[in-house]
């Protein structure tokens, strides 16, 4: 080769060296440069930065370092390292809305970060070091963060009993009891108080063929415009739910069930004589609304009233709403119900009240013939009798839409494992779930929304029911599906369980039988177990004199004026209110309460005059509490306390309420020995003669 | 010879380069969703206040033990506001409390009315509820204020690195 050839050749072979010397410093250049400007590294200086605007600089600098950031926790399996980018979550002075995130510090709760890691709560990726995929699902990585609205589904990871701290959580939780959402789906349920679905094995004695006809087709019948019926804050919905049914199936369902007569019908005559007596007053309906109002049956059941064009149900939603219950019911089943529910079928929760002919006449009239609708079943068809091969497929319906899941049936097993297990649902990744055709973000909190809200939107086949939620209540339910997780595979967290305690309160012997005949523990709480309508009788013996729970039975009365809510009416014999009364004399006690009340504790009209004074000049008490006409009424009224309370209990009470009745109101204040001698002393002069004794209150008793 | 070389440097620099691309995401997000709790604006129930932790622990309490007398309806109804003489300020009033410091605030829920010269109507509740948990009823009170609560200015920088 000639030299000056070779001269070419090798400046041709040196300029492909200097430029692929460039590329290959440039290539090595990358990967310092893409670490340099990762945006974690990013977020420290601009948290440096930031750390220097503020006047603490020093303490909001003493432990940055260049480095990620983690914390370690091995007994959890923590490793996050959030805090390379939020470095500031533990710094008490960046809490306020003005510092920029990612650097505001986390509000005050009860755990702190550093000993839990951020990923036990908040979810997402503990170990990305990338904003993407810390927070949001990705190919690899598919849990992603919970939004705040739904975070206290994770303090139910642990604490499976309620806590007050977390309202949405235990509304959802409810809500999976009372909707029975739980008979139909594997899931972990605490002990609640609820009114399970009627048994549906006589259900042809109450009501006819077109009747539920309509309410397998639509069972809301009371709607405003928006849909919804609002009472006291709560919606009345019917816990049936409604399914996708064409006419052929309303025809056989109905047909079925109209057809259930197993048992005969229990005594429902009335005195032939009573019947003959009120038969033809005009005003019988009248007084019997009367009675229906004195009784306060709307305590547990709702009627709807319409004023100024605005639909509103008035009274409580333990039982079902009443509004059009005339229209539903045969009037022989109305009576051998009311006269015995558990005859109808045994775990029935309405009580089993003392009527009177008259009186069981008259209500029944009343229901009869006021709480109907002429329309509500103007626009079911026409109906022959049904055939058998009606009946047959109506059965067969029965079975195939899980109604013996929630309804018992004389001759029909509930299905084992109906609809999906739920148990670890919140553990679900988005590649386990079926969107099918929904145009939804692809979530877990966004595929529940959407299949809470509407079943068929997911899964066009869905088995499932519509249900009418209120948006809150969907958000509720999500949080408590939420809840429900695979356990982190750690063996620390088996320990961090705090499990719910069933409780359940099972008197014997006669108190026992009067429990569970006026379902007492519906509304009131007996050591732990019970509802909250009413307050908690737990220490009843230790609060109340006897005469005045005898009294109280008898005739109960409330000084609220704005509770619809009163203890109903149950015509307690004289034997039974002093059954219930020896009873919780006996056991309710609290041990705060001196049950042998002192006789040396002295009372004088110095005393009295001192308490007096205390009560109306230092600490102002009629500020909250009512004595005769004047006061407030956020406490319950005074006026006959000294006929009501026991003199021990007022004085444990005013040295510390919450000992006795936890989460009560009234605040704990710092008397001394003799002010609650004086208060006590002028308290127990405060009675009302028995005629015009109205004011004495076990509804405000508590509170 | 040397285009083809080119094209071969230009599509290694630019699978190089765009690793270094991040991507933002554009949706807003809905705030419910980054809220622990709302509280509709009680003189326009449209308006909602998203609050956080504490301020939804305070909220709790708030209507548990304050709302009878701190706000004219009730979870039970009526409230015994318009009862007492005189009137108890509304929660969510800024135009009074918004100048009231938060130590100032929680001197009167610990210790009673009495204890700062008003009203021995209002109950102290330093022995019922913790100083956690009337930090949080002021949080709480803060976050309704209408007119909207402003803390009070920070103190500028003492001293600064640079």
């Amino acid at each position: 080769m000639p030299a000056e050839e070779m001269g070419k050749a090798s400046r041709k072979l040196r300029l492909a060296f200097a430029i692929s010397s460039v590329v290959f410093v440039a290539v090595l250049a990358i990967s310092p440069l893409k670490d340099y400007f990762a945006p974690w590294r990013q977020y420290k200086r601009a948290y440096a930065r930031f750390a220097n605007t503020r006047p603490d600089t020093k303490r909001l600098l003493a432990d940055y370092h260049s480095g990620i950031d983690q914390i370690w926790i091995p007994e959890l399996k923590v490793v996050d390292r959030c805090t390379t980018c939020h470095q500031g979550i533990t710094q008490p002075s960046l809490m306020d809305a003005s510092v920029p995130q990612p650097f505001r510090a986390h509000p005050s709760i009860p755990h702190h970060a550093l000993d839990w890691g951020c990923v036990v709560c908040h979810r997402g990726q503990g170990l990305a070091t990338e904003v993407r995929e810390a927070h949001e699902t990705t190919l690899g990585w598919e849990q992603p963060l919970l939004p705040t609205h739904f975070i206290q589904a994770s303090c139910g990871v642990c604490h499976q009993s309620d806590i007050p701290e977390t309202p949405q959580l235990n509304r959802g939780r409810q809500l999976l009891v009372d909707l029975n959402c739980f008979r139909c789906h594997r899931m972990n349920v605490s002990e609640r108080i609820y009114v399970p679905p009627p048994d549906l094995s006589n259900i042809g004695h109450k009501a006819s063929r077109e009747w539920i006809y309509k309410w397998l087709k639509e069972p809301r019948t009371i709607l405003d415009s928006d849909g919804n019926v609002v009472t006291n804050g709560y919606a009345n919905e019917p816990r049936m739910p409604q399914f996708r049914l064409n006419d052929a199936e309303l025809r056989d369902l109905s047909a079925f069930l109209s057809t259930r007569q197993n048992e005969p019908l229990g005594s429902h005559q009335i005195d032939p004589r009573i019947v003959a007596a009120w038969q033809k007053k005009p005003d019988v309906a009248d007084q019997g609304e009367t009675r229906f109002r004195q009784m306060f049956c709307t305590t547990c059941h709702a009627v709807a009233v319409t004023r100024a064009g605005q639909t509103q149900l008035i009274g409580g939603n333990i039982g079902p709403e009443l509004t059009k219950i005339g229209s539903k019911v045969n009037e022989d089943w109305l009576i051998a119900w009311l006269r015995n529910p558990q005859s109808y079928f045994g775990y029935a929760q309405m009580p089993r009240y003392q009527w009177s002919d008259e009186d069981l006449y008259k209500v029944s009239r009343y229901i009869m013939t006021r709480l109907t609708d002429s329309d509500l079943l103007s626009d079911v068809p026409k109906m022959d009798p049904p055939t058998p091969a009606e009946i047959q497929a109506g059965k067969q319906l029965f079975v195939g839409k899980g109604c013996a899941n929630c309804h018992g049936i004389q001759g029909i097993k509930a299905p084992k494992e109906f609809g999906p297990d739920l148990s670890a649902v919140g553990s679900k990744t988005v590649s386990e779930l079926m969107f099918g055709d929904a145009k939804i973000p692809h979530t877990l909190v966004d595929y529940l929304r959407s299949k809470i809200e509407n079943p068929t939107s997911v899964n066009t086949t869905a088995a499932m029911p519509q249900y009418h939620l209120k948006k809150e209540d969907v958000s509720a339910l999500i949080t408590a599906l939420l809840s429900m997780t695979r356990r982190p595979d750690a063996p620390a967290f088996a320990k961090l369980v705090v499990r719910a305690t069933p409780s359940k309160f099972q008197p014997a012997g006669q108190f026992g039988e009067l429990y569970d005949r006026y379902k007492c523990y519906l509304c009131h709480q007996f050591n732990g177990y019970g509802g909250t309508l009413a307050p908690d009788l737990s220490f009843e013996g230790s609060r109340a004199q006897k005469a005045w729970v005898v009294s109280f039975l008898k005739n109960p009365q409330t000084l609220r004026p704005a509770s619809t809510f009163r203890m109903p009416q149950f015509n307690f014999t004289d034997a039974e209110a002093s059954t219930i009364t020896d009873y919780l004399e006996m056991v309710m006690q609290s041990p705060q309460v001196n049950p042998n009340p002192d006789n040396s504790s002295k009372t004088s009209p110095e005393l009295v005059a001192l308490g007096k004074q205390l009560y109306e000049v230092k600490y102002q008490c009629q500020s909250c509490h009512t004595i005769g006409a004047t006061g407030g009424y956020v406490g319950p009224n005074l006026s006959n306390l000294g006929s009501w309370m026991r003199p021990a209990w007022i004085a444990a009470w005013l040295k510390n309420p919450q000992a006795l009745v936890p989460g009560t109101i009234e605040p704990r204040r710092e008397f001394t020995d003799q002010e609650i001698q004086a208060l006590s002393a002028f308290l127990m002069t405060l009675k009302q003669t028995p005629t015009s004794a109205k004011a004495g209150s076990a509804a405000g008793g508590s509170r | 010879m040397k285009p083809r070389r080119l094209c071969l440097l230009l599509a290694v620099l630019a699978l190089a380069l765009s690793g270094c691309g991040t991507k933002k995401s554009t949706a807003q997000p809905d705030p419910l969703l980054h809220a622990y709790d709302v509280e509709p604006d009680w003189s326009n129930p449209d308006h909602l206040f998203y609050l956080n932790y504490q301020q939804a622990q305070g909220k709790r309490i708030f209507y548990d033990k304050c709302v009878w007398c701190h706000a004219d309806s009730t979870p039970a109804g009526p409230s015994n506001r318009s009862n007492l003489n005189p009137m108890p300020a509304l929660a969510n009033d800024g135009s009074a409390l918004n100048s009231l410091s938060d130590d100032y605030l929680r001197n009167i829920i610990t210790l009673g009315g009495s204890a700062v010269s008003k009203s021995a109507m209002m109950p102290p509740y330093g022995k019922t509820l913790t100083q956690d948990e009337i930090q949080a009823v002021i949080a709480f009170m803060r976050a309704i204020a209408q007119p909207p609560y402003q803390p009070p200015a920070r103190p500028g920088p003492q001293y600064s690195t640079r």
